[in-house]
């Protein structure tokens, strides 16, 4: 259900085009906001069926978890990144397990417009580090870049 | 009636044993495992060729690899069980600095050396031919697991299967206590 509700939101709102490498794709709508006030910024990502990849919170220092960074440029200031809950992914014939996500995910960033930044509209550049495995492989950890656009009003 | 079932169950086993058959099928066995020469991360030299007329384990791993990581200890009960009988084990550790692996295998206190294939050039030579054409060829053995035997040839190589990952090396040990009983 929560899938078929992003694609429809999707549908209604200006953004940039998706941004895909063979294993996830990336869409981040454009969002609109007065100089000083809060708002949101949702990032979706969708994992090829198939694949996995790990989790923003990993349980080994080694794995490289799922981040996502805005590049600020001084006109916002971006919060924490809020990630939904991850799947467990049991390594078999260990106790072991991975926290992973798969499908498509939402994250979403609070930001706040400065004070004084002009009307105008921005691109930011994104960065979103992930590593995947799929039932045959596991990937070297990848980093797909992309834009958003925030209008100051 | 019970001509009919025999040929029906016969049909059956027949086709389970092939569809078996092709998910246990293993890459490159028989063929001459590609030589090497690689540091480690205790400042040493490994030459493949040096180790011929030991078995050798080979482990293709990365830091990052939960998969591999999972198996790491299973490595060194492996080498503490297998290492009086001429077998030696080795981790081929893929495209990263020394630093970092040192750091992460500090964890394992491993027994045996870990080399580093700094350029992914020893674990592109290990990729099976038309195994994952999208892949990177230096990523295709990543978390994979080899016997190459006191001749130089390979007689096991196990790609990842996330879905039924031998984390405790179960088919490997079959596979070593098979070769050790021939030599014998």
């Amino acid at each position: 259900m929560g899938n078929w509700f992003f694609i429809l939101l999707l549908h209604f709102q200006p953004y940039y085009p998706a941004v895909t490498d063979s294993i996830v794709t990336i869409t981040a709508p454009e969002i609109a906001v007065y100089a000083g006030a809060n708002a949101k910024i949702n990032v979706f990502f969708t994992v090829r069926r198939g694949y996995h990849i790990q989790s923003n919170k990993v349980n080994d220092e080694f794995i490289i978890p799922t981040t996502l960074e805005i590049d600020t440029q001084e006109i916002i200031t971006a919060g924490k990144p809020s990630f939904p809950s991850a799947k467990k992914f049991k390594l078999a014939g260990t106790a072991d397990y991975l926290f992973v996500y798969d499908g498509s995910i939402k994250v979403t960033i609070p930001i706040k417009a400065k004070e004084k930044t002009k009307k105008g509209k921005y691109p930011l550049n994104g960065k979103l580090r992930y590593q995947a495995c799929d039932s045959r492989t596991c990937f070297s950890p990848k980093i797909i870049d992309f834009i958003i656009f925030v209008t100051i009003r | 009636m019970k001509r009919i079932f025999y040929h029906v169950a016969s049909l059956l086993i027949a086709s389970g044993s092939v569809a078996l058959f092709a998910q246990e099928k293993q890459p490159m066995i028989g063929q001459p495992a590609p030589v090497f020469e690689l540091n480690s991360t205790d400042g040493k030299i490994y030459s493949l060729n040096q180790m011929k007329g030991d078995f050798v384990v080979i482990h293709f791993a990365a830091t990052w690899c939960p998969f591999c990581n999972a198996e790491a200890p299973f490595l060194e009960e492996l080498y503490q069980q297998y290492g009086n009988k001429n077998v030696r084990v080795i981790i081929v550790d893929v495209k990263e600095d020394k630093t970092l692996v040192e750091k992460s295998m500090e964890r394992f206190r491993f027994s045996f050396p870990v080399l580093l294939d700094t350029d992914g050039t020893v674990s592109a030579q290990y990729a099976p031919e038309g195994v994952q054409k999208d892949l990177a060829r230096h990523e295709v053995p990543i978390a994979s697991n080899l016997i190459i035997d006191k001749d130089g040839k390979i007689r096991f190589y196990s790609l990842l299967n996330t879905e039924s990952f031998d984390a405790r090396l179960t088919k490997l040990r079959q596979k070593l206590d098979e070769i050790l009983k021939d030599r014998n």
